[in-house]
């Protein structure tokens, strides 16, 4: 665009502009001001698109159609929120989420527990405190596939935790040869351990980084004042770490949600369908049985579900860190 | 009874002795300041004294009790913080009743000290309000309010004020100095500002590398001060040191001090045995006369008014330049030259070696 005022420089360059390589012109484009403060913006926003609103807004497209893989899309017909319907009506949708829940609940209660008395027990300075925390943050760096694979060698017949077991149930006439993943409670409890083998070391990062930002001045404080080690821990640190609380509900209760990898690993949602997890069942419903359209309706609904529940937890949150927020600043 | 007593205290962390041996008495009711620079160990003594810190070695007596191996909550002491470390989740008044709450005391008889201790410290109307919501001075009274609701009979204080702004600190001084009239109570208080200790000890306590340099009434270490450190410590300015040796006196007249450019009369009174040493002498601005004049040897490098008083800084050949305090309407300015004399009553020697006082 010749500005008024630089004629001269616009002349300069307008006829030089045609005879410089693609390459060469793009770089000239793309290095003008007003277009390289923008680049960064261009490509997180094409990244955003292309990842998530497409796909989002397909799979909205696709949930209001009946369209099974054996039928080619173009032919597959609108059906407005028939899909909607038949996950809502559907038995094994409603028990797939009830028992999503309760493997989350008991797994994100159980990660919250150890993870914090292990993180409460090594808050302080005490002989070896770098190798328990190393040890204790592994399982979280390991593959899941790889957890699930070991529990499922850890509960076959002939398997180490039978093992271990046998000499204290063999006295009492017990065949030591439990088949864990047979029986559909055991079978739910071998998921659910798997997940708190694995996840605890999580919350016991957030845990022991809560502790770690507990001003020490105020713990010698209640010292001073005469607090014993149990009142300072009931009146002044749980209060204080309620945020670090809340932060680990969330970002376990988020994942443990879409509890996947040990099933598959471990029991293929049996014995029957008795460990069947929403994720699996979406899984199921989508590629073993290729219902396409029925998937994507229930992954709608379960984004509308989860996203209440998620964003519960994060109002929670918010208020929480508020209210430390201006403590930061003013003490 | 609150005397306290320290007895050859030591403080090891490591290889570092934090507290080389420190030994104390602190009168009942006396308000004691601890002062000296960063890492002298003030900090540390507080603490074993409030049992936050173990000592390595020696006693601590509170009283009648010897209380090393007592908790810090049982040791009958309150204690303000360098950040006052307020429960940031509970309110101003739980803050102040935590130490009545931690020892169950009756809910009716909680409500009545906390509203007292509040009163007493004119924050009746905070008492529901969190301590984020609080201005720093507040905030410094509800610290205060917390210790005092416990009827402690010492007060510990780790550089309480430092975390208000100049003005507010010049208010809370005066209103400590009040407080410890009213409550009669031992108050030992650590401060690396030698100013906050002139203006509110009885005694002060000096100390450098884990160990005291000088225990005195604040005017008595102003002006004899036992050390070199000592002396360059206390007063604004920083006293004047020059480098150089103590000739004896002759016939009619006393002893000397001279350097390469200063030969300035010393008090009759000079010990004799310090003739012939090499001994650093120090002396106050407010000790340094000044005359215009062509052949004094100095020269103004830069003034500083203060209203009440000005201080002159001047070079005189020496290694650094000298300063002077003058009536603020002295004409001199920067350039101007100047002719030098120290107040022989007030001139300071002292061990070129350990820096000990010699006169």
């Amino acid at each position: 665009m010749a500005e008024p005022g630089h004629p001269a420089v616009v002349d300069a360059t307008a006829p030089a502009r045609g005879r410089l390589p693609l390459g060469r012109r793009l770089s000239a484009w793309a290095s003008q001001e007003r277009v390289f403060r923008l680049i960064p913006f261009i490509a997180v926003e094409a990244v955003f698109i292309l990842v998530i609103i497409i796909p989002f807004i397909l799979t909205i497209y696709i949930s209001l159609l009946r369209w099974r893989a054996n039928r080619p899309f173009e032919q597959a017909n609108f059906s407005g929120f028939l899909n909607y319907g038949r996950v809502l009506a559907k038995d094994e949708f409603w028990m797939a989420l009830g028992r999503t829940f309760y493997f989350a609940g008991a797994a994100v209660i159980l990660e919250l527990l150890i993870g914090f008395v292990l993180a409460y027990l090594l808050h302080r300075h005490i002989r070896g405190r770098r190798l328990y925390i190393t040890i204790f943050l592994a399982p979280m760096m390991v593959v899941p596939v790889v957890v699930g694979y070991n529990f499922s060698m850890i509960y076959v017949d002939s398997g180490p935790l039978n093992e271990i077991l046998a000499p204290f149930l063999e006295p009492f006439g017990i065949d030591p040869r439990i088949r864990w993943l047979s029986n559909p409670f055991a079978a739910q409890w071998a998921i659910i351990l798997a997940d708190v083998w694995q996840w605890t070391s999580l919350t016991f990062l957030i845990f022991l980084s809560g502790f770690a930002a507990l001003p020490q001045q105020l713990i010698n404080a209640a010292r001073v004042l005469g607090a014993s080690p149990a009142q300072i821990f009931w009146r002044v640190q749980l209060p204080l770490l309620k945020p670090a609380i809340i932060i680990a509900v969330v970002i376990r209760s988020m994942e443990a949600l879409k509890m996947f990898d040990p099933v598959v690993l471990l029991t293929f949602g049996g014995p029957g369908i008795s460990t069947q997890t929403i994720a699996y069942y979406l899984w199921q419903e989508v590629w073993v049985f290729s219902k396409y359209s029925y998937g994507a309706a229930a992954s709608i609904l379960l984004l509308i579900f989860f996203s209440v529940f998620i964003f519960f937890g994060i109002w929670l949150l918010v208020r929480q860190r508020e209210s430390v927020r201006r403590v930061d600043v003013d003490i | 009874m609150a005397e306290i007593v320290l007895r050859d205290l030591v403080k090891r962390f490591g290889p570092i002795a934090a507290v080389a041996g420190v030994n104390l008495r602190i009168e009942d009711g006396e308000f004691l300041i601890m002062v000296g620079p960063s890492g002298c160990g003030k900090t540390t003594t507080l603490n074993m004294i409030s049992g936050l810190e173990t000592p390595t070695s020696g006693e601590i007596r509170i009283g009648d009790r010897v209380v090393n191996d007592l908790e810090p909550g049982e040791r009958g002491l309150g204690m303000v913080f360098q950040d006052l470390a307020l429960f940031p989740h509970m309110t101003v008044f739980e803050n102040i009743a935590f130490g009545l709450r931690v020892k169950k005391t009756d809910g009716a008889e909680v409500e009545r000290r906390v509203k007292a201790a509040a009163e007493a410290m004119h924050i009746g109307a905070l008492i529901d309000k969190r301590p984020s919501e609080c201005s720093g001075g507040e905030a410094q009274r509800v610290a205060l309010a917390r210790t005092i609701v416990n009827d402690p009979s010492v007060f510990l204080m780790d550089e309480p004020l430092s975390s208000l702004d100049a003005k507010l600190r010049l208010d809370m001084r005066t209103e400590l100095k009040h407080l410890h009239h009213r409550l009669r109570a031992t108050f030992v208080y650590v401060t690396h500002d030698q100013a906050e200790a002139m203006t509110m000890a009885d005694r002060i306590v000096v100390m450098q590398g884990g160990r005291i340099e000088q225990v005195g009434a604040p005017l008595e270490i102003y002006r004899r001060p036992a050390t070199r450190f000592v002396a360059g410590f206390f007063g604004i300015p920083t006293m004047n040191f020059l480098e150089g040796e103590v000739a004896a006196g002759g016939e009619g007249d006393g002893p000397a001090f001279r350097s390469t450019r200063v030969e300035q009369p010393l008090s009759a009174s000079t010990p004799t045995d310090v003739a012939g040493r090499a001994a650093p002498l120090g002396v106050r601005a407010e000790h340094v006369r000044l005359v215009p004049s062509d052949d004094g040897g100095g020269r103004v490098t830069l003034t500083e008014p203060l209203g009440d008083e000005t201080l002159v800084f001047f070079e005189y050949g020496g290694a650094a330049p000298l300063v002077a305090k003058v009536d603020p309407d002295s004409p001199l300015g920067p350039g101007d030259p100047v002719a030098f004399e120290f107040d022989r009553e007030w001139c300071h020697l002292f061990d070129a070696e350990g820096g000990a006082r010699l006169n």
